[in-house]
């Protein structure tokens, strides 16, 4: 019976102990990833801010410019394109709107991020685009990977279209979360005019016959939660300018935006509530379910071994036999 | 012998089971019916 016990605890112990290195190496890499539906949205402001008046075309101070960041997953795009990837892909529809104080639009860039559901590495697929301008992403944008790693990535850049370094700068503590904090900083590069004006009857084909261009410099940073490589805050520091032409004669160059860009604090905080309990379900496959795993596993081992050496032993010799009654 | 059978089995299970929820995969899901957004919303 004991000798029974001990083989089906064996047979438990090298089944919690395979589940282990199985759940962080094979399961959790096809297991934790991005939902292909997923719905977001995200509240930044500068406050205060400087806006073009375009009817001066001189900067003006105002009190505050509201940026709406929305991504909607396409799940149809997305199983179109992974019938031909061969792997899970996320495609993101998102719309980076801004509103000047009165709630005007004073610019918009919607783009369509094609992506790896679990490494997030960039995928390349007919639509994926910037402002309707096709485009080929290096690296990564929103979002680093699960388990981000104390190093430098590529990060694309919308306005420039381009990608760059941004540099892991240490490790901080935010709203109570452990996060590795990045920085990229884009120099003054001349950007495309935003496809829709926010002044009627004025196309950015009209402008770019004035010959003035559109110039751009930010300095952009995130602080990113590492288990599941969710920015949990995010500021930017930004500037466009209008340079030159018929519309800025001389040389001249007018400030169309600038301001320091943060997240709105209910935002914030609902970020953070949000990764904080993605990150459990995260460590869950990394970490809590395979070394808890590998703990039972030695534990039914040990037990089993004993099992099967009480078994083994030899019986106790018993009391002697009573001596045989001779015949009288 | 016993004993190579009996983790051989425990072996096949996880196996079994590991293969079977990867296999199962998470649910699709569909596109939300909600717009990108041109309003700032009041609250997350």
């Amino acid at each position: 019976m004991r000798r029974r016990a001990s083989l089906v605890l064996l047979a438990f112990a090298v089944f919690f102990t395979a589940l282990s290195p199985l759940m962080r190496w094979y399961a959790f890499p096809r297991l934790a990833k991005i939902p292909p539906g997923q719905y977001q949205d995200m509240v930044l402001e500068a406050r205060p801010a400087t806006l073009i008046d375009y009817g001066t075309m001189k900067a003006r101070k105002v009190p505050k410019v509201t940026i709406v960041q929305t991504l909607k997953g396409d799940v149809a795009a997305s199983d179109r394109i992974e019938r031909t990837a061969g792997r899970d892909v996320v495609v993101w529809d998102t719309l980076s709107y801004v509103a000047g104080p009165d709630g005007k639009m004073v610019s918009q860039v919607p783009e369509r991020y094609i992506f790896d559901a679990h490494s997030q590495e960039p995928v390349h697929a007919t639509g994926e685009s910037v402002d309707g301008d096709r485009v080929r992403r290096e690296g990564i944008e929103y979002k680093w990977p699960f388990l981000t790693e104390k190093r430098d990535y590529t990060y694309f850049d919308a306005q420039t279209r381009s990608s760059a370094p941004i540099h892991y700068r240490g490790t901080r503590t935010f709203h109570g979360l452990e996060v590795y904090y990045f920085e990229q900083t884009i120099p003054w590069t001349r950007v495309p005019l935003p496809k829709k004006m926010p002044v009627k009857g004025i196309t950015p084909r009209a402008v770019e016959k004035t010959g003035t261009t559109r110039w751009y410099s930010t300095r952009r940073m995130f602080w990113v939660e590492p288990v599941t490589g969710a920015p949990v805050n995010g500021e930017e520091i930004h500037k466009e300018e209008l340079r030159g032409g018929d519309l800025l004669p001389g040389g001249g160059k007018v400030t169309a935006f600038a301001g320091h860009v943060k997240m709105r604090d209910d935002y914030v905080r609902s970020t953070v509530a949000l990764v904080t309990s993605q990150r459990t379900l995260v460590l869950l496959l990394t970490s809590y379910l395979p070394w808890g795993f590998l703990a039972l596993g030695a534990a039914l081992l040990v037990l089993s071994l004993h099992l099967e050496a009480r078994g083994r032993r030899p019986a106790a010799p018993g009391p002697d036999p009573e001596p045989a009654l001779s015949p009288a | 012998m016993r004993a190579l059978t009996a983790a051989a089995a425990g072996l096949a299970a996880a196996l079994a089971l590991v293969l079977t929820v990867t296999a199962a995969g998470a649910p699709g899901g569909t596109t939300s019916p909600r717009p990108l957004l041109t309003t700032v919303p009041g609250h997350p």
